[in-house]
Formats: structure tokens, sequence, C-alpha cells
């Protein structure tokens, strides 16, 4: 055990360390479901020639993703 | 020649890069721009040594002479330099090695403080004088540190789990229905892979990038107003004001460049950590 290192502050520490990842970690996530699907669905789109495509990928990354967020997180 | 040298190497060290254009005897105000961001070479116009690597140059041997001076003939009654590299490595290790990746972030604290240090001085050479430039507003810099943050702690995450667990883990967290898998699998993965380096790449260089240009604008609406401006009535008071707001800027800056420094420093930690963390 490295000197300085209060083993009694472990339990808060890693509190402290999940809840700064986790928030860092949704955050991202919801911008990936954005930029991955999103993207997708533009792609389609300028494939088949229809805007509707965009909104559909933007919806399904955002759901997506906020599902992802829920169950990583939101369930305790 | 040597003068032309010196004088070519001083406007390059010091001069204002993009000036405006003279209409009628009135020189018009040219806001700052990203061209003020590509110093012409040193020694030579087109030269690679620019201001920006002398910086950088000079930023990592303080920090090597800081620490090595530092560490050097340590006493348990530390000298003021030995306590100040201390606090600063003592900081990294408690507060972000330990506090983010766990007792494993032990091994991790030499990297964090050498990361810190170097972000740390890179960015406050955007408020010292004669410096003034934020060599990591370039690019490259930050690139190359997100670049070596990303393998790290890829690296780590595959030498504890093994190639094919740690993606498994990271894209497919067990009890997720499988058609979801479909969906979400590709968004986690790009979410840990693509973006992670991204970020940090992206968080560093920009908020220096707009700092220094925030400076500019105020230095050289300052100079602007008070050299071409000063018959209007508004011309020498604003000027004025916009030189004393650049004053103030700067210590807001020198707090963002820190914070900014920390950032990177933490969000590493953290990535380090969540490789390391058994799933679970």
């Amino acid at each position: 055990m490295a000197p300085g290192y209060v083993p009694d502050r472990e339990r808060e520490r890693a509190a402290d360390r999940k809840a700064h990842n986790d928030a860092w970690a949704a955050s991202g996530l919801l911008m990936s479901g954005v930029i991955v699907w999103g993207g997708a669905g533009y792609l389609v789109s300028q494939w088949l020639d229809n805007q509707l495509f965009v909104m559909l990928g933007l919806l399904l990354g955002t759901v997506t993703a906020l599902y992802g967020i829920w169950f990583r997180y939101g369930r305790s | 020649m040597s003068t032309l040298l010196v004088a070519s190497s001083s406007a390059a060290l010091l001069g204002r890069l993009t000036e405006g254009t003279t209409e009628g005897g009135k020189k018009t105000f040219q806001s700052p721009t990203k061209n003020d961001f590509d110093f012409p070479g040193l020694f030579s116009h087109n030269g690679w040594f620019t201001k920006p690597i002398l910086i950088v140059i000079l930023m990592t041997t303080l920090v090597a002479v800081f620490y090595v001076l530092a560490s050097r003939n340590a006493k348990i009654v530390p000298s003021k330099l030995q306590f100040a590299g201390e606090s600063v490595y003592g900081y990294i290790r408690n507060d972000v090695a330990l506090d983010a990746i766990g007792h494993e972030g032990l091994r991790f604290a030499p990297y964090l403080a050498t990361l810190f240090s170097f972000i740390a001085v890179n960015n406050i050479a955007g408020i010292i004088p004669i410096l003034q430039i934020p060599s990591t507003s370039h690019i490259a810099f930050p690139l190359v540190l997100a670049i070596l943050s990303w393998v790290i702690f890829l690296a780590i995450g595959i030498k504890k789990n093994g190639v094919f667990k740690y993606f498994k883990d990271m894209m497919f967290p067990p009890g997720i229905p499988i058609p979801v898998y479909l969906l979400l699998a590709p968004i986690e993965f790009f979410s840990t892979v693509i973006v992670r380096p991204l970020t940090l790449m992206l968080r560093l260089t920009f908020n220096m990038f707009a700092g220094h240009l925030v400076l500019l604008l105020f230095v050289s609406g300052g100079e602007y107003l008070l050299l071409h401006y000063s018959n209007h009535v508004v011309g020498i008071p604003v000027g004025i004001l916009s030189f004393f707001m650049s004053l103030v800027l700067s210590l807001f800056e020198g707090g963002i460049q820190l914070l900014q420094a920390y950032v990177f420093t933490l969000l590493t930690a953290l990535y380090i950590g969540g490789a390391l963390a058994d799933e679970h």
C-alpha cells in the first residue's frame, strides 16, 4: 500500500470514481449513438434520396443510447 | 544578412501575422483569424522550426530540469524546490492516479504526472510574455498525446482481459435482449474506441485555440483603437478598456489552461481505470 493512501477512504474513493466515470461514459455513449446511427441514416438517405432516413437514424441512435445508459447506470 | 535573420526571427516570434489593409489612408481592423496560429520558421521562412516547436522544446526541458532538480538530494526536510515538485507529483498521484484508478494507480502516477506537467506548461506558455502562444493550440501536440493515452488504455485492457474478452465486455454487456445488441454494440465500440481519443484531442486543442483567439482580439482591438481610432471619442477609453480586459482574461485563461491539463490527465486516468476494472 502506498504511503499517503488511507485504506478507510477506499470505499468513498471508489464511489467517487464510479460517479465520475459514469458521467463521462454516459455522455460519450449518447454522442456516439447520434453519430453512428445518425451517420448510417444519412448514408441511407443519400443512397435512397429520402431525407426521412436521417431523422429515423438520429432517433434510433438516441433511443438506443438512452437505453444503453439506462441499462448500465440507471437500474440500481 | 544577419540583420535580416534577426528581423525575421523577431517578427516570427512577436509579430501579429495578419494585418489589416489600408483604405484611403485609414487602416481597417482585421480581426484575428486562424492564420495567426501559423508562424513562419524562425531560421528560414518556410522552415519547420517555428515558435510553437521552440516552446515545446523549452517547456519539455523546463519540466525535465524541474523534476530532476526537485528530486535530486531529496531530504526529509524538503527544500523549496523539492516541496514544489512533491506537491505537484503528490497531487497527481493521490488525487488523480489513486482516486481514478484505485490502488493499481500507483504504477501510472509517473506517466500521469508527466502528462499533466507537460500539458500545463505548454498551455501556460499562452500567457507568458514573449512566448504568448499555447503550443497545444496546434492540433498535432494534443493529437500525439491523445494517441498515447488511447494506446495505453487499449493495451492495458487487452493485456488484462485478452482481445476477445475485452471487446466482448465493451460491446456486449450481459443481460440485454439479443436484437438490441445489434443496435447497441456499434455505439459502445464507437464511444470507447473513437469518441474517447477524439474528444481528448479536440477539447484541449480548441480550448487553447479559442482562448488565444480571445486574447488576441482584445489586444489587437486595443492597439487598433489607440493607434488608428484615437480621433474618435470612443477610441482612447475603449482601447484602454480593451487592454485592461486582455489582462483580466489572461488570468482567466491561466485558470482554464491549468484546468484543461487537469481534465486531460483525469480522463486518461479514468480510461485506464475503466480498462483495469473488472466488468460487473
